[in-house]
């Protein structure tokens, strides 16, 4: 299993969808998975891989994308978020089962581990106050919410949460990570960022009213040309006030909307179908409607 | 009763078989009783012993052993070169089903085409039908052939000429040279899958304006059954069935079956039905259906005639309509649409699991067979395995190379358990020279790949047998052993000379 495919908790979501017991240890899946929203051919850029090995991407575009830069073994499937609605949604969850929702969950742009964000959190901090209709909470990566600094400034402004550590090489993994984001966002009307993301697409998907606004940060030694290429590129996701049947469909395609497989045929694409050997208590009777191809009812 | 005309060859037979089977015995069947026939070229003898039950036939034919054989049968025969041929005798009907090319023997002149059709137009009454096959340079069964038209190897080859006859290539230009020859045409086909022996005849206006999707799914299961076990270029089904779909079906044909009157016409001559098609052609029953307008719109089947083991009634019906389930699946695997690949998937094993892909129509969300009367296949969906992965398609599953797999998915996308599915050929024949230097690019390419990912591997794990080695080491000296008590003895000491170390520098400073 590559490690990456175990960060978010992607894996532990998938293993859930296709219907495994043991969803803790999920079985190795065969090649890489798409962990984040990319502008590029799926695969972080440092990701290693052994060659000719499977990359699971999120959408026909990346595919296409990932094609022209010389990546040619991918498979289209879909990205995890959407596999977890697609979870919730068989299993009963009804997107408004939660409290009513209210205000903005609003996402920093946030470094990692070998790069700092590099910008002003206070100027930040006033243009968010003096954009947003309600109460705010920030959802700070790991990163800048183990940054005493960096947290006491949003604090000051607003509840502020974190949903996890993503993991890294298989340890300290949230496995609940995509859960309790999901849970977060179906609490707020809006999600907002500084910069277009995942959580965004998430957001949007989970039925919030997208704005990317402020300003966009930038991580130390970034390719800048990239970050204003996605503002041309999508354009109905920028802003304070954006329309949100465009910006829902974008979103929504984006994260593999249409294509999520069914749970049997996500095993076989995963490499999943001697689960049995792995997880022995793993279902393998599914109802027809488990095994009709997913398609995600977003909260309106 | 023969009668030498000049130019006749004694001991020569025919290479190849003789113009005829079930289709073509319909079309020479409505040629009106009491007619005057002339059959020019080689015939199989069921035809022409048919039109001699209706009518009075005259044989031409250049092998003096042929025309014995058809003099034993009653026939009258005329045997020679059709340079000799003359006009004493005129006749209302003038049959060529076998073309121009065997014509001429290999004595005096070689009458090229237009030649050879102005010598059967002057036997030809004025007001009298011709009936013409003629061979096309450019069908799609030239295309797909792996040996040159061109190259000389048997005993009727002294002339090859392939494309550089003087043959109309095109059916508008077929048209204008009779014309020219004094000849009114007034029907126009094309014959499927070879001029000797079609099995499937349809109109150029039907090709144009008729039910084209199921005629070109037609056209493929034609040309799949005569191409079976033939080696080719390409794959014959996919040139049809596109030429078909995409308005070049008369134009790609590898045949044109042409009727003509001499001028002047008088009307009320032979009619060629809209779509003839012999479904009987490979197990070699009699059988010939129709495929013509119903009047309340729409297209309709019917059997014309009977044979024996052949129920009208599972024939008798509207046409279907719509596309070829396999090329439809084939174009949703190339254009990587897996929400239609999924939903035609999941229709077809609803609606019509043990048919194969080759002879399903559909149309929305109707899912029909083609032939009723085709056996399932409990490995329909194998087989559609191997026509991708042997066709050397592009797939939405580039890294899955076991075909076994690829099934595996398919039936899991069209939900149905793939537990107890037949498995394919590990690696499907391609009986195509294309797809079979495909199949060998996509296995180098995929043998590249393997090598590399062993090199990849075999790396990895030397790095990792090096770390291995040093966890090792530090876990023999860090176990309860005596070293690893005299060892955490040695580090503490270690620490505490550092500590004392540090004190004694900040008290310094």
């Amino acid at each position: 299993m590559h490690h990456t495919n175990h960060w978010y908790g992607h894996a532990h979501v998938l293993a859930e969808y296709c219907g495994l017991d043991d969803t803790a240890n999920p079985p190795r899946i065969d090649g890489v998975l798409q962990h984040g929203w990319n502008v590029g051919s799926g695969l972080g850029p440092r990701t290693r891989r052994a060659p000719g090995k499977t990359v699971y991407v999120w959408s026909e575009q990346v595919r296409r994308r990932a094609w022209s830069m010389g990546l040619r073994e991918t498979i289209v499937v879909g990205s995890p978020f959407l596999y977890l609605l697609a979870t919730q949604a068989r299993d009963g969850v009804h997107p408004d089962d939660g409290p009513p929702r209210e205000g903005t969950l609003w996402y920093p742009f946030h470094g990692w581990e070998k790069q700092s964000v590099e910008g002003d959190h206070e100027r930040l901090i006033e243009e968010i106050l003096a954009t947003e209709p309600g109460p705010v909470t920030f959802c700070l990566y790991w990163h800048e919410y183990g940054n005493p600094v960096i947290r006491a400034a949003y604090e000051r402004a607003g509840r502020v949460i974190c949903n996890g550590y993503r993991g890294n090489l298989r340890e300290q993994t949230e496995q609940k990570f995509l859960h309790n984001q999901l849970a977060e966002l179906r609490r707020h009307r809006r999600v907002a960022s500084n910069r277009l993301s995942s959580a965004v697409m998430y957001g949007t998907a989970a039925g919030c009213t997208p704005a990317v606004y402020g300003d966009p940060m930038y991580l130390a030694e970034e390719d800048v040309a990239t970050a204003q290429r996605i503002r041309r590129r999508w354009p109905e996701l920028h802003g304070a006030d954006v329309d949100l049947a465009a910006a829902r469909r974008t979103a929504l395609d984006e994260l593999g909307d249409g294509y999520l497989a069914s749970p049997a045929e996500l095993r076989t694409l995963l490499g999943w179908d001697d689960v049995a050997a792995i997880a022995p208590t793993a279902r393998t009777e599914m109802t027809p409607a488990e095994m009709a191809p997913a398609r995600v009812a977003v909260a309106a | 009763m023969i009668r030498l005309i000049g130019g006749e060859m004694p001991d020569f037979t025919e290479v190849r078989p003789a113009a005829g089977g079930a289709l073509y015995r319909y079309v020479t069947g409505l040629v009106p009783a009491g007619s005057r026939v002339l059959v020019a070229g080689p015939h199989d003898g069921a035809l022409i012993g048919a039109l001699a039950g209706t009518t009075t036939v005259t044989c031409l034919i250049r092998s003096e052993l042929a025309a014995a054989e058809l003099s034993r049968h009653g026939a009258t025969v005329l045997c020679g070169t059709l340079a000799k041929l003359t006009d004493a005798a005129t006749y209302d009907v003038v049959i060529a089903l076998d073309g121009t090319g065997r014509l001429c023997s290999v004595e005096g002149p070689q009458l090229e085409w237009a030649e050879a059709v102005r010598a059967l137009t002057r036997v030809l009454r004025p007001g009298g039908t011709l009936l013409l096959a003629v061979e096309n340079q450019l069908g799609v069964h030239h295309l797909v052939e792996t040996g040159t038209p061109t190259g000389a190897e048997q005993d009727d080859e002294w002339g090859p000429l392939g494309e550089f006859d003087s043959t109309p290539g095109h059916p508008d230009r077929l048209a204008l040279a009779l014309t020219a020859e004094g000849l009114s045409v007034s029907g126009l086909a094309g014959a499927w899958p070879s001029l000797e022996q079609p099995s499937l005849v349809i109109a150029r206006e039907v090709l144009q304006d008729g039910p084209v999707p199921a005629l070109a799914a037609i056209t493929a299961r034609t040309v799949a059954t005569a191409y079976e076990k033939k080696p080719v270029l390409s794959d014959p089904r996919r040139l049809a069935s596109a030429a078909v779909r995409r308005g070049l079906g008369t134009e790609l044909a590898p045949a044109w079956l042409v009727v003509a009157e001499r001028l002047p016409r008088e009307g009320g001559g032979l009619r060629l039905p809209s779509v003839l098609i012999s479904p009987g052609h490979d197990t070699g029953h009699e059988a010939v259906l129709e495929i013509a307008e119903e009047p309340g719109g729409g297209w309709g089947r019917r059997v014309l005639r009977a044979a024996d083991g052949v129920d009208p009634a599972v024939w008798n019906g509207p046409l279907p309509t719509g596309r070829l389930l396999e090329e439809l699946l084939l174009d949703a695997c190339l254009r990587h649409d897996l929400p239609r690949l999924r939903r035609l998937l999941s229709g077809w094993a609803t609606a019509l699991p043990g048919v194969t892909a080759d002879n399903v129509l559909v149309e929305g969300d109707r899912y029909a067979r083609l032939d009723p009367t085709a056996p399932d296949r409990p490995d329909a969906l194998a087989r559609f395995v191997a026509v991708l992965l042997g066709g050397g398609y592009a797939h939405p599953w580039p890294t899955v190379t076991d075909p076994a797999r690829i099934t595996g998915i398919l039936a899991s996308a069209a939900g149905i358990g793939s537990a107890r599915l037949p498995a394919p050929d590990l690696i499907p024949a391609a009986h195509a020279r294309r797809e079979q230097e495909e199949l060998v690019r996509t296995l180098q390419r995929q043998l590249a790949g393997a090598e590399e990912r062993n090199r990849w591997y075999e790396r990895e794990i030397r790095r990792r047998e090096v770390e291995l080695g040093k966890a090792r080491v530090q876990i023999e000296t860090f176990s309860g052993s005596l070293s690893y008590r005299l060892s955490r003895l040695a580090i503490r000491a270690v620490r505490k000379i550092r500590k004392t170390l540090s004190k004694i520098r900040k008290g310094q400073s």
